[in-house]
């Protein structure tokens, strides 16, 4: 038996290569080819080449220039952008990516399984996720038009993890694939193709004219789906200070905010020339702590600290009002979401109980120091909110703010600190694997190993079925409720703005510039 | 018998001395109570001190205690500075801050005070300790002084104590300096000779004659360490190098208020507006302490 992840493959098969631009008779404005948009966002790309960085700041450009076999649909599925098809073998030990015929790159060249095979094997060497192709045993050319991976044991959520987003496994082409990171000319297959990089300044990215459309799709899917560059040019700006990039906003110098501070977001809201985007839910906020420094060494402890706290202040300080509160180690309504497990212990803020654990704990006054930085604000105002209410309870909490590179360097530590507050971007989004996999193995976030929790996350990678992976994160949520080595403090979500006349963005992941026009 | 009389005249000359001494201090007041703008600065300066002191019983919030159901609210006759990101009243945190500023301006005016001196007197007295002590002291002071505080207080870590000693270590040399400058001239003076011809010791000397006279430029050198050194602190908070956040320290609250500047400029303008009156208050004390104790400035004002 073969499976397939090919959503229209139906659809492709009759309308084939013959229609380009599709107009969307939906929509009540026409689209617009032409015009140039300059989207602002606050730091530099540390790396144009999209498979060596995870930065958050290089995906919302890259994107829109490389794509990938597969990626993330809306709905958080995979869904085949540059493959066809992949057929999996019944052992799951082979998948065969069929490649779409056709693609082209920003230089000119057709796309081949190559190209394919020689950014996988640059992957597996210098890609930002490096365990990604690790269960893959080899890479093989199989066609022209065709690339067989094979495995020695079967990995069920391995195309989960190859569509993620998190550092891209693109496809670049075979001569740019041989050079080192960092080192290639920035080539893709995606809407916009590079022009230039000026750092502490912008990026350039202009219409690729010989854009190959997915015509399996009737329009955008996630990272994926049917793409139609509509403007002439894009600008990535990188504006530090908020300030600076919301008046740049309100003058019209640029037409594209990637994230606007909640309070002017509400000021703003009655201005007509400005458009506001709710991205939410966005990241989890969590509050990490370190088992292996007394007093957060006892798990009594540590449940002390989850009942006393008032997740519902913290989050509406530290976000400013745009979050949403959720006990789930998944995002609500998502395929893995566990339900009420946990429940109980969320947001209940009962300094009784908490001073019974303490108690029970043999807590002493020793000091509980909260590492936070000053870069991003979330986690600096939730550390401090963090603080006052377990010193209401009688924890002797003191916050510790350095900044972020520093921050990370410490929590690495065995000692030094005892909580850390730490935004998930990417992981909640990607699904229980990344989430699961940042708190085990040999460098667990909260730096002593969980047996249990290794143990079901080893259930989790080599379960086959969805169904019985739901099974298994439930059980995972409910460890994570029992041993308590993080908080779940809330969910937080991403203001976005644009001038009134941008047309067709649709907040996701990264600042999606295609599809995008300019009204008239 | 002699030696009685010439005790009693010994006597008398030290009552005529301390009489002299306390007219001269009374007239060092009078000077100053009539110096307009030391009055203005004397007035400001203490009621910023006295907001202070009583920070606890005139601040009508507790600064730290946060409240999300009042973020950045503008002010109000609830809260008469308007609140934070925290919904912390800024009133009562710029009352705090300023306690905290001032706390450590104060230390670091005893601090720089006390090594001023003592680097002071050393080199201006001992001379073959003079250059070496000054090539270092202008060693620290090739370095831009903000400029030499924030790279010690990164260095040291960020809390109150770590800001009071890279200030220190930052003011101490300009201190040293007006201090030495001035034993320089002072230990030349005819009645420090008079003083070591009839036997003074080292210590009667140094203290009792030079440092004595030595000190008018050093208090008005400190009243400027004070207000520079609440700028400082400012900006050591600022750049996160100061006391840890949630301390409601001025320049924590103008770093918090940053972000706002547009959509809550209160947060950041009534602490700048504190720190200015302070400094102002200072410095407005200190022209008028130069103008008192500055001979030359002095008969030039009762010339003119």
């Amino acid at each position: 038996m073969q499976r397939t992840f090919s959503r229209r493959k139906l659809f492709g098969a009759l309308f084939g290569a013959v229609t380009i631009i599709s107009v969307d008779v939906s929509v009540a404005n026409a689209q617009t080819a032409g015009g140039n948009l300059i989207v602002a966002q606050s730091s530099n790309p540390p790396s144009l080449d999209a498979m060596v960085t995870t930065s958050q700041a290089s995906r919302n450009i890259t994107m829109n220039i490389y794509e990938t076999l597969y990626g993330f649909s809306e709905d958080i599925r995979p869904i085949p952008i540059l493959a066809e098809d992949v057929e999996i073998s019944q052992d799951g030990l082979t998948y065969r990516f069929l490649l779409r015929q056709g693609v082209m790159f920003h230089n000119g060249k057709e796309m081949t399984a190559e190209d394919v095979k020689a950014s996988l094997d640059r992957y597996k060497q210098h890609g930002g996720t490096g365990t990604m192709l690790e269960p893959v045993k080899s890479i093989e050319v199989t066609g022209d038009y065709e690339v067989t991976l094979t495995f020695d044991e079967p990995s069920p959520t391995f195309l989960e993890a190859f569509a993620s987003p998190r550092a891209p496994a693109v496809i670049i082409p075979a001569e740019e694939a041989a050079k080192e990171p960092n080192e290639i000319e920035f080539i893709g297959t995606g809407p916009y193709k590079f022009v230039e990089y000026v750092p502490d300044s912008h990026v350039t990215l202009e219409r690729f004219e010989d854009y190959t459309p997915n015509e399996n799709f009737e329009g955008i899917d996630g990272f994926g789906g049917r793409k139609t560059a509509y403007l002439d040019t894009v600008t990535f700006r990188v504006i530090p200070e908020p300030g600076a990039a919301v008046a740049a906003l309100e003058t019209g110098e640029i037409q594209m905010l990637e994230q606007i501070p909640v309070p002017t977001a509400r000021r703003l809201a009655s201005n007509e020339n400005i458009k506001l985007y709710e991205n939410m839910p966005w990241a989890f906020l969590t509050f990490v702590f370190n088992m292996k420094e007394a007093p957060s060494d006892n798990p009594k402890f540590r449940e002390a600290v989850q009942v006393a706290l008032n997740n519902e202040e913290v989050m509406g300080i530290a976000t400013e009002g745009l979050f949403q509160l959720y006990h789930g180690w998944m995002y609500e309504g998502s395929p893995y979401d566990a339900g009420d497990i946990g429940q109980e212990y969320y947001n209940i803020a009962d300094s009784e109980r908490a001073k019974q654990l303490l108690a029970e704990a043999g807590y002493n006054n020793e000091p509980f120091s909260i590492l936070t930085d000053s870069n991003i604000p979330e986690h600096g105002k939730a550390a401090i909110v963090i603080a006052e209410q377990l010193q209401a309870v009688g924890i002797n909490a003191t916050v510790n703010q350095v900044d972020w590179p520093t921050a990370l360097n410490i929590r690495l530590q065995d000692s030094g600190w005892n909580g850390w507050t730490l935004m998930m971007g990417i992981e909640p989004y990607l699904g229980p694997v990344a989430l699961i996999s940042t708190l085990t193995g040999d460098q667990p976030h909260f730096r002593a190993t969980d047996d249990q929790l290794d143990q079901l996350y080893e259930e989790l990678i080599s379960t086959d079925s969805e169904e019985g992976r739901k099974e298994v994160f439930a059980r995972i949520q409910q460890r994570l409720y029992e041993f308590f080595g993080v908080v779940k403090l809330g969910e937080t979500g991403l203001m976005q703005a644009t001038r009134a006349n941008v047309e067709g963005f649709k907040p996701f992941r990264f600042p999606r510039v295609y599809d995008v026009w300019l009204a008239e | 018998m002699v030696a009685d009389t010439e005790i009693a005249d010994v006597r008398a000359i030290k009552r005529e001395l301390a009489k002299a001494r306390r007219r001269g201090w009374a007239r060092f007041m009078r000077r100053l109570a009539a110096h307009g703008s030391f009055k203005i600065g004397f007035a400001l300066f203490l009621m910023i001190v006295m907001l202070a002191l009583c920070a606890n019983f005139v601040a009508p919030y507790d600064p730290n205690k946060s409240d999300y159901r009042s973020i950045l609210m503008p002010p109000s006759l609830d809260h008469w500075f308007g609140t934070d990101g925290f919904g912390r009243d800024i009133f009562s945190r710029v009352i705090h801050g300023t306690r905290v500023s001032l706390g450590i301006g104060l230390a670091v005016v005893v601090a720089t005070g006390v090594l001023g001196i003592f680097f002071g007197l050393l080199a201006g007295y001992v001379r073959w300790l003079d250059n070496l002590l000054m090539r270092i002291m202008d060693g620290l002071m090739a370095f831009p002084g903000v400029l030499l505080a924030i790279a010690l207080a990164a260095a040291l870590g960020p809390s109150a104590l770590n800001a009071v000693i890279a200030l220190t270590i930052t003011f101490t040399p300009r201190t040293a300096r007006v201090v030495r400058s001035s034993v320089l001239v002072v230990r030349e003076l005819p009645y420090v000779e008079a003083a070591l011809a009839v036997g003074a010791g080292h210590g009667r000397i140094i203290f009792r004659y030079i440092l004595a006279n030595s000190l008018s430029p050093l208090i008005v050198q400190l009243t400027f360490v004070f207000a520079v050194s609440i700028l400082a602190e400012a900006i050591l908070s600022f750049l996160g190098v100061g006391p840890p956040p949630p301390a409601p320290s001025l320049g924590n609250i103008i770093a918090e208020g940053r972000n706002y500047l547009q959509d809550a400029g209160w947060i950041a303008l009534f602490p700048g507006l504190a720190i200015a009156a302070a400094v102002l208050g200072l410095n407005l004390m200190g022209d008028g302490l130069r103008d008192v104790t500055d001979p030359r400035m002095r008969s030039e004002r009762e010339a003119g």
